[in-house]
């Protein structure tokens, strides 16, 4: 391995510096004409307030940001999956966050009138107030933790076969909570089934506090980075567990490890963004077929490239139908599919698939 | 077999108290697949010859008591069957024309309305009342509702146009586009959509074009009846980051009875009324 740090930090310079650069441009594209003479005219006197400076200071450059921390939450967990699964196949969502996450919101879409769910809620309203986060998105995020744990402990009931039998609660867990989704959005009524659809495929939503996306931030800054530091373990893992264990990686607390910050990063992209398909997929795939499988860099550089990737597909979909919007995951999943193939074509000839 | 056929005569005979037998040569079976379809049988007086109805009919009270023959996006054809109807009206969407050509085929009359504006809805009257031998019911009521059009329509022409928002969803929040009925409302009462034309009918909307769109108005019609309470109480929380917007800042959002605005039926000159009353409080011109 000839990764050393100088060049580590270099790559990951360059590619940070390229995100900045996206999200520079892509601050000044709207539905509304928005100039940087008008920002910088500042918000206005009292009863005359500069619209243009409150559209971009309160609505763009916070869901920018917004889209910026998803995209690298989702990607970067891809990597993580990708790598302790050993499953090329394997997204963010493979063990069970997304349908959790959409029980969870749609389950608050549902009953967000009845009695009881005020009743509960009720004991519960000092989260929102705290964080300014609706109650879908608090649903969600609960609704992801608990279904990935119990994912997690399914899986280690199966023991030896740990990674199969993970996959498999995975995949049955997701069907399972699926079906149910489906049992509630069959009974919901129209207008309640629009609201859900939407978030069925992707769209950031703002927290009403805009402390909230730095916090999320800072959460899925420091899980990348926690990962980061499992990077060489993780190289190690993917030549197999028994190999791993025998070469000194604690197999059990890496995975642990790696597995709880992923799936942490997920929920919290999952609870700002509903659920946006092929970030977690592909960008995961594409950085590895350009800069090789080594893991201490794939992280950083899946990071920002899913970051850069989602912060354009959500500015197309702010204004390809202005001035209405799309669904973000419509766009990641037009554009990443065409895009990841061309890069499949260009790449294959001297690449080692997934870390398997 | 008798058992069946028992079924039949009391799932038809729920509401009317022993109808002799030979009436049933006069006395229409009439099946209403859509809330704003009840109201206007209601309206035109043929409440006894309505044996079935799609749930969420709610208006009027009465109209719950009917047999309910599933939703209107997804009507259970077993029931309407069981109901023994001699006339099925149905509006002129994907699941409810599919049912009507199966009813067909079995030889059941029906009748296609297609009512999505308030042109259409006149159609819809008249085309009804004549098949329930109301039609002079139906054009008072047709008159009734083009008087109201034209009065507030004469009184706002001069009028400068307020701008409004049809909010009909907030998470993501979703407006009435230019092609809805919500938008004729608007223009009645001497007010312009706030938003431009869209490939949407209801399209969602970002944040940004929200403020963009400065409306001076806000209106949500209500999920239903009974909401428009919680939805009041919400909305002021709900609206409180956008205080830039005119509606927002000058406290201008108004609930209104979502069966009330949300439905094109015989109560839309009274929805008329609400919508000019949203958008000048104090009868000002």
């Amino acid at each position: 391995m000839t990764l050393t740090p100088q060049k580590l930090v270099l790559r990951s310079i360059l590619a940070g510096v390229v995100l900045l650069g996206v999200m520079a441009a892509c601050v000044w594209i709207g539905s509304q004409d928005v100039s940087l003479a008008d920002v910088l005219k500042g918000p206005g006197v009292e009863g005359s307030p500069n619209i243009q400076y409150i559209i971009f200071m309160q609505e763009r450059l916070p869901r920018i940001c917004l889209a910026a921390i998803v995209g690298a939450a989702l990607a970067c967990a891809g990597v993580v999956f990708q790598a302790i699964l050993r499953n090329p196949l394997a997204d963010p969502y493979i063990l069970g966050v997304s349908s959790g996450a959409g029980l969870g919101s749609i389950v608050a879409v549902l009953f967000s009138g009845t009695v009881i769910y005020g009743r509960i809620a009720g004991h519960f309203s000092w989260i929102a107030e705290a964080t300014g986060m609706s109650s879908l998105m608090i649903m969600a995020f609960v609704g992801a933790m608990l279904t990935v744990w119990l994912v997690w402990v399914i899986g280690r009931v199966t023991g030896r076969t740990h990674v199969t039998g993970l996959l498999l609660a995975g995949v049955v867990v997701n069907a399972f909570f699926s079906a149910l989704i489906m049992f509630l959005l069959s009974i919901a009524r129209a207008r309640q089934l629009q609201s859900t659809m939407f978030w069925l495929m992707g769209h950031m939503m703002l927290p009403e506090n805009p402390l909230m996306v730095w916090f999320s931030g800072g959460v899925v800054l420091l899980g990348i980075v926690c990962l980061l530091m499992l990077g060489n373990s993780l190289n190690i893992l993917s030549f197999g567990s028994d190999d791993a264990q025998s070469l000194g990686v604690p197999v059990k607390r890496t995975c642990f490890l790696a597995f709880g910050c992923a799936a942490l990063i997920t929920s919290v992209a999952v609870s700002l963004s509903g659920l946006i398909g092929f970030v977690g997929l592909v960008v995961p795939h594409a950085v590895r077929l350009v800069v090789g499988p080594d893991h201490r860099l794939l992280i950083p550089l899946s990071a920002i490239a899913g970051a850069s990737f989602l912060v354009v597909a959500d500015t197309i979909a702010r204004v390809i139908i202005a001035p209405a919007i799309l669904p973000v995951g419509v766009i990641t999943a037009l554009v990443g599919g065409p895009f990841f193939l061309i890069l499949l074509i260009r790449y294959t000839k001297n690449i080692q698939w997934g870390p398997a | 077999m008798p058992t069946l056929l028992l079924a039949v005569i009391l799932c038809g005979c729920a509401k009317e108290p022993e109808p002799s037998q030979p009436q049933a040569d006069t006395q229409m079976r009439i099946i209403s697949m859509a809330p704003n379809l009840t109201e206007i049988l209601f309206v035109l007086g043929v409440d006894d010859e309505i044996v079935g109805v799609t749930k969420y009919s709610t208006y009027p009270p009465q109209a719950k008591e009917i047999t309910s023959i599933g939703t209107f996006w997804q009507p259970d054809i077993e029931a309407v069957l069981m109901c023994k109807p001699t006339l099925v009206l149905t509006l002129g969407f994907e699941q409810q024309t599919t049912l009507a050509h199966r009813l067909e085929k079995i030889g059941c009359e029906t009748q296609s309305l297609d009512i999505e504006s308030i042109s259409g809805l006149y159609e819809a009257l008249s085309v009804i009342g004549s098949k329930v031998n109301k039609s002079e019911q139906a054009q008072k009521l047709v008159s009734a509702i083009q008087n109201k059009q034209k009065e507030l329509t004469d009184r706002y022409a001069s009028s400068d146009k307020i701008k409004v928002l049809w909010v009909v969803q907030r998470q993501p929040l979703r407006v009435a586009g230019t092609k809805t009925f919500a938008n004729e409302l608007i223009e009645i009462a001497g007010g312009i959509n706030a938003i431009s034309d869209t490939i949407n009918v209801y399209p969602p909307i970002g944040n940004e074009e929200f403020i963009g769109s400065m409306p001076d108005v806000i209106i949500e019609p209500s999920m239903d009846s009974e909401q428009i309470q919680t939805q009041k109480a919400t909305a002021r929380e709900f609206y409180q980051r956008f205080s830039v917007v005119p509606a927002v800042a000058n406290d201008r959002i108004y609930v209104i009875d979502g069966d009330l605005a949300s439905r094109l039926g015989p109560r839309l000159a009274e929805a008329m009324q609400k919508v000019a009353d949203c958008l000048r409080p104090e009868g000002e011109e």
